[in-house]
């Protein structure tokens, strides 16, 4: 163990400008532009999730509003996201990095850690990220940024020191030099939250974090705060794990309304399209949810989440929507509403769900799941929009959630992103 | 009012009273117990609006006096403090007496206690029952019957009717069922009506208020008289009145939910299966996965698993009495099975499988008052 840990080399691999750099990979025309990603070009929802490196010098830094990045840049080049497209790539991008080790971990659609203790070839570490993020420039016009050090905590540090294309080594040693005098906020793992309570215990800087008393960091802060403390010296033991990202523990959807309503007639079509679209990605992924779970933001921003422990795992569209639609009924006050959001938990795999059948209705529970099988096939086959329930019809942006190109998926968490995601709900990935 | 009890008397009846008293009531008089002196006794009364009891001590019997009534009335004391102080009091007898405006002092020996009572014309009547629907029943048998269904009632709002026992009375047949959707306990029982053709159903008592009722019953076969009206029920024993509610509702069919054939048949002995299962559960975290897994391996013998993800799995072959029909693989809720070997009065039980995805059905062999269904776990 101690020996292996002594000499672990561990790479975080960061895409830079992920969507952007696949837009322009794909059209040469886009190359060297000012290029946004946007969720939706019209609508006050448009939110630029990437934007190029020639972009963010004209002072687009997403996420902001689409509207606030064309005034700092008025010859921004707007694209609509790719899902499909961006997920090839990152598919690619990873099959790249496996020809080096089998032990990549993928932590979102554009990064990943690679222990390359044991390389394929035994070239020195340095002379490998060269030479994988030299290829992915080449073969797949993909820029990166490689951080090298000896644990996942300092490789992930180490690749945010130098973006565009920078491989940057960061060793234990180094630490009190480079990570101290930085903010607290710079620290992998430290949100805004625990940075302000941080804040007012009078630590600031990552070098007051490592001198300070890890009792008290635990008693403010659980466990959380002792990992908080081992990492301003530079300690993690984590293991590059290649099957992490199955590892999620929820799956969910969530939109901003066209216009802030209350009328539920349109809020029962989103939280049919938003289950509609969490059931479609357990089903992928062959996982079912014990518990349900809504969230409602109000105009005033004001959020609440809501759950519901299930008496058995589900995964089909109908359940998902009842029970949301149960918390909202339960749950809301009426007030207008911004966002709603669907999220399963409690995620079981495939044969480890189990249902107690009703006596009463055991042949219908049978009867029913056959058919959400039969929709999911001909959905699957004919597309999201073959078969659609009455209410589903109609226009609006929950509409997208259906639609494969547009929608969020699995890795895509940064596409939801607004504050309710800052909290660490572990939104999958 | 001024009376002198047996405090040995007082203690029970108090005690009996105490168990249909609530303290989260809505109607705060409810929270006491009414005392009431006359002529011929003492009697007492409690009532959460759901249940209500009435104790009655009489002034004496053959061999005993019990009651010395020097002034009638009544008064209603907070039963809180009323029954913790009664138990404690150090002597023989309790002379208890009420002064003006509601003050009483309760005195044992050299221990007196003031305490502040109610008016008890404010406490509510109790229900009047009509007497047109009235046949007896033993003690012990109705005691019984409670516990060998009232376990499979529902504890969960969603279906309330559930969470009542369903009693239904035919040609001299009393048919007590208890279901919460995923296992079903019956329990049959023969009622001597005297020929008055009397029949009921839709009869649906709460789960609660029988496990009560139970408990203030001993364990003889001396006679109770069951009373039943549109919306209460009335158990009148030789010394007290148990009231309770009727659930509202109309109560799920469930004489045709039993399959009448079988698949696969296996006898078993009762307390071997039993343990069986309760080691095969030990892995298990508290209700979360209880799922048994049921197949037979050939010659008789059945194989019992069940799997703890991350903790682990247990296994153990049972010897089966007898065994016919197909081969089988079900799994199914241990928790469910537990509770009805424990109420089991058999040595030998008899289950008939129809299908992994059907319900099954467990039998004494001894007699056939009393039947189990039980709901397959579906794994998926």
């Amino acid at each position: 163990m101690d020996r292996q840990r002594k000499g672990r080399i561990i790479f975080h691999v960061d895409m830079n400008s992920f969507y952007a750099s696949v837009e322009a990979a794909h059209d040469p025309s886009l190359r060297g532009k000012p290029l946004a990603i946007a969720g939706s070009i019209e609508e006050r929802r448009g939110i630029v999730v990437t934007a190029s490196y020639e972009a963010r010098a004209q002072g687009v830094n997403p996420p902001m509003p689409l509207w606030e990045a064309k005034k700092s840049c008025p010859d921004l080049v707007v694209r609509k996201p790719d899902f499909p497209k961006y997920r090839q790539a990152s598919e690619n991008m990873f099959q790249l990095l496996y020809e080096y080790t089998p032990l990549v971990e993928p932590v979102s659609i554009d990064e990943g850690y690679m222990d390359v203790t044991h390389p394929v070839d035994d070239r020195p570490p340095l002379e490998i990220a060269k030479h994988i993020q030299d290829r992915l420039l080449k073969e797949l016009a993909l820029p990166s940024s490689i951080g090298v050090a000896p644990n996942k905590f300092l490789a992930k540090m180490a690749s945010d020191m130098k973006k565009p294309l920078g491989i940057t080594v960061l060793r234990k040693r180094s630490v009190p030099d480079v990570l101290w005098p930085l903010d607290v906020i710079e620290m992998h793992g430290v949100g805004e939250k625990t940075a302000e309570k941080l804040k007012r215990q009078g630590i600031t800087t990552i070098g007051e974090l490592a001198k300070s008393d890890p009792i008290q960091l635990k008693s403010s802060f659980g466990v959380a705060g002792v990992r908080m403390h081992e990492r301003a010296y530079g300690e993690d033991h984590r293991q590059v794990d290649p099957d992490a990202i199955s590892e999620f523990k929820s799956i969910g959807n969530s939109t901003t309304l066209p216009r802030d309503t209350k009328n539920e007639a349109v809020v029962r079509k989103v939280l049919m399209n938003l289950s509609d679209s969490v059931s479609r990605r357990m089903r992928r992924k062959e996982v079912y949810g014990g518990n349900i779970q809504l969230t409602i933001r109000y105009k005033d921003r004001k959020t609440i989440t809501r759950s519901r422990k299930l008496d058995h795992p589900i995964s089909s569209s109908q359940d998902i929507y009842e029970e949301v639609w149960a918390l909202f009924q339960q749950y809301w006050d009426e007030k207008p509403i911004r966002l709603l959001g669907v999220t399963a938990q409690d995620i079981v795999e495939k044969g480890h769900a189990h249902q107690q059948l009703d006596l009463f209705q055991y042949a219908d529970t049978l009867k029913r799941e056959k058919l959400s099988n039969t929709v999911d096939h001909i959905r699957n086959k004919f597309g999201e929009g073959a078969l659609l329930k009455g209410a589903q019809m109609s226009e609006d942006s929950s509409d997208l959630l259906r639609d494969e190109e547009k929608r969020g998926t699995s890795l895509e968490k940064d596409f939801l992103r607004e504050g309710f995601l800052n909290e660490k709900q572990d939104n999958e990935d | 009012m001024k009376f002198k009890v047996h405090r040995d008397q007082f203690v029970q009846g108090v005690q009996h009273v105490a168990k249909s008293i609530s303290q989260r009531t809505t109607i705060p008089i409810l929270t006491g117990m009414k005392l009431e002196a006359s002529a011929e006794g003492v009697t007492l009364t409690g009532s959460d609006s759901d249940i209500s009891i009435e104790y009655f001590i009489p002034k004496e019997d053959e061999e005993h006096q019990y009651v010395e009534v020097f002034e009638e009335g009544s008064i209603v004391l907070q039963a809180k403090y009323f029954t913790e102080i009664v138990k404690k009091l150090p002597k023989e007898t309790v002379e208890i007496s009420v002064q003006d405006q509601f003050a009483t002092t309760v005195m044992s020996g050299s221990a007196v206690f003031n305490l502040n009572g109610l008016d008890p014309e404010e406490y509510p009547r109790l229900p009047q029952v009509e007497e047109d629907k009235t046949f007896q029943i033993p003690k012990d048998l109705l005691k019984n019957l409670i516990r060998q269904t009232v376990f499979a009632t529902s504890n969960a709002e969603t279906r309330p009717i559930l969470t009542g026992v369903h009693w239904q009375l035919n040609d001299e047949q009393l048919t007590c069922s208890a279901t919460d959707s995923h296992r079903l306990a019956m329990r049959k029982a023969k009622i001597n009506t005297n020929s008055s053709g009397l029949s009921f159903s839709n009869v649906v008592i709460p789960g609660k208020s029988l496990s009560e009722l139970s408990k203030v019953l001993n364990d003889s076969d001396e006679l109770v008289d069951v009373v039943v009206s549109e919306n209460q029920i009335l158990f009148k024993a030789d010394h007290f009145l148990f009231f309770s509610r009727l659930l509202e509702g109309n109560y799920p069919a469930t004489e045709n939910m039993i399959p009448t054939e079988a698949k696969t048949s296996v006898i078993l002995q009762s307390k071997r299966f039993l343990s069986a299962i309760e080691r095969s559960m030990l892995l298990s975290e508290d209700n979360k996965n209880n799922v048994v897994n049921l197949k037979t391996i050939g010659n008789g013998m059945l194989e019992i698993t069940s799997v703890t993800p991350e903790v682990g799995k247990a296994t153990e072959e049972v010897t089966s009495e007898e065994m016919s029909g197909e081969d089988l693989r079900i799994s199914f809720n241990g928790k469910n099975l537990i509770d009805a070997l424990k109420v089991v009065d058999s040595e030998e039980v008899k289950i008939d499988f129809t299908g992994a995805m059907s319900p099954f059905v467990l039998k004494p062999t001894d007699h056939d008052h009393s039947l189990h269904l039980f709901s397959p776990v579906r794994t998926y």
